[in-house]
């Protein structure tokens, strides 16, 4: 049970990333009325702006 | 109490007694203010949700509610942390643990973490490995608040991340499993609401009120009473200072040096204590200075 609660908050930052800011820009994007290039959908935008800002979060150990 | 003219003359014996003499003046007293304080500020933060979910008050408004909530939600449970709302055996006991529980549930710290490292913080102040707010010293108020960010990063060594260690030290390691059970909630109930369409309320009702929040405690609670945190022993770890925002923006802080030197004077007695107490506190050498 330590060793899953462990290995779940070690992958902690990509867990926020997907589980919060990937909608939360999703929103964010849909809100201002502003339209993502190459046709992306909002959601696909905050996937990729989300998820890169989680992967570059899980590395680093720190968001800034 | 009137204190004699000149204090040079006593001992430290002698002073000691005066000093406790007036604390034990200030001891006692059953925090009203504290406790309506903790439920009232705990039921207005979880009526904005509803109040916001719904449309009710807009997201602004409902964010500086929050922030200020949040802001304001530790002090009470500090209260409890120092029994002073009901000791251990008193009739006013469950109430005190029922305060310590509460209130800072929206700050994401459980009290059983938060009352053993804050009276591990009270043993060591300034103790660069013992002391689990160490973390807290910077050489400015921007390097505070840079400082505080800093230690809320994932794997930073500081902030609450420093507490995990310091509850090892002091043989409670299982108490670790309280924050471990916030977080899961405190992740989970953003990530619920993000993925139903409320992600920005999320945000600006809890995430970034937090944030805001943490850098203000830490600021008035942590950092400024201790600055510059070089020095520890009782009449050194501690000083009073003056705040731009006043006794009342700065959560009553500017007195801390009383609440390090007598815990259980309750909050809005120590500036009461530290004006009767203050010529004592120039006798031992405390840096009173500003205030």
């Amino acid at each position: 049970m330590i060793q899953v609660i462990k290995t779940v908050f070690y992958f902690g930052p990509l867990l926020f990333a997907f589980g919060f800011i990937v909608p939360l820009v999703s929103q964010l994007v849909q809100l201002a009325g502003w339209t993502p290039p190459l046709g992306l959908s909002p959601l696909i935008f905050g996937l990729i702006v989300g998820g890169t800002y989680g992967v570059i979060g899980q590395i680093r150990g720190r968001w800034i | 109490m009137s204190l004699p003219k000149d204090l040079s003359t006593l001992s430290n014996a002698e002073l000691m007694r005066l000093e406790r003499e007036i604390a034990r003046n200030h001891q006692g007293h059953f925090p009203y203010l504290a406790v309506t304080w903790a439920f009232a500020n705990l039921a207005v933060w979880l009526s904005l949700w509803p109040l916001v979910l719904f449309g009710v008050i807009p997201l602004w408004v409902g964010f500086i509610i929050s922030t200020l909530n949040i802001m304001l939600c530790y002090l009470p449970s500090h209260e409890a942390q120092h029994d002073i709302i009901g000791r251990p055996g008193s009739k006013w006991r469950w109430l005190n643990e029922t305060v310590g529980h509460l209130s800072t549930i929206p700050l994401t710290l459980p009290y059983r973490i938060a009352k053993l490292t804050h009276l591990e913080h009270h043993k060591h102040a300034n103790h660069d490995e013992l002391d689990p707010d160490a973390s807290s010293a910077a050489s400015g108020p921007l390097a505070c608040v840079w400082n505080t960010i800093q230690s809320g990063q994932p794997r930073a060594k500081g902030g609450f991340n420093a507490y995990g260690e310091a509850l090892a030290r002091i043989g409670r390691p299982e108490v670790v499993l309280d924050g471990v059970i916030y977080n899961i909630v405190f992740y989970g109930t953003l990530s619920a609401l993000a993925w139903n369409g409320f992600a920005l309320e999320a945000a600006l009702l809890w995430w970034l009120p937090r944030w805001i929040a943490l850098i203000y405690i830490r600021y008035y609670l942590s950092w400024a009473p201790h600055h510059p945190a070089t020095e520890t022993g009782r009449y050194r770890d501690t000083r009073s200072f003056r705040s731009i925002v006043g006794n009342l923006g700065s959560m009553g802080m500017q007195y801390h040096i009383v609440h390090h030197l007598h815990p259980r004077i309750p909050l809005y007695r120590t500036p009461m204590a530290y004006w009767e107490m203050k010529p004592i506190l120039e006798a031992r050498g405390c840096d009173v200075h500003e205030l």
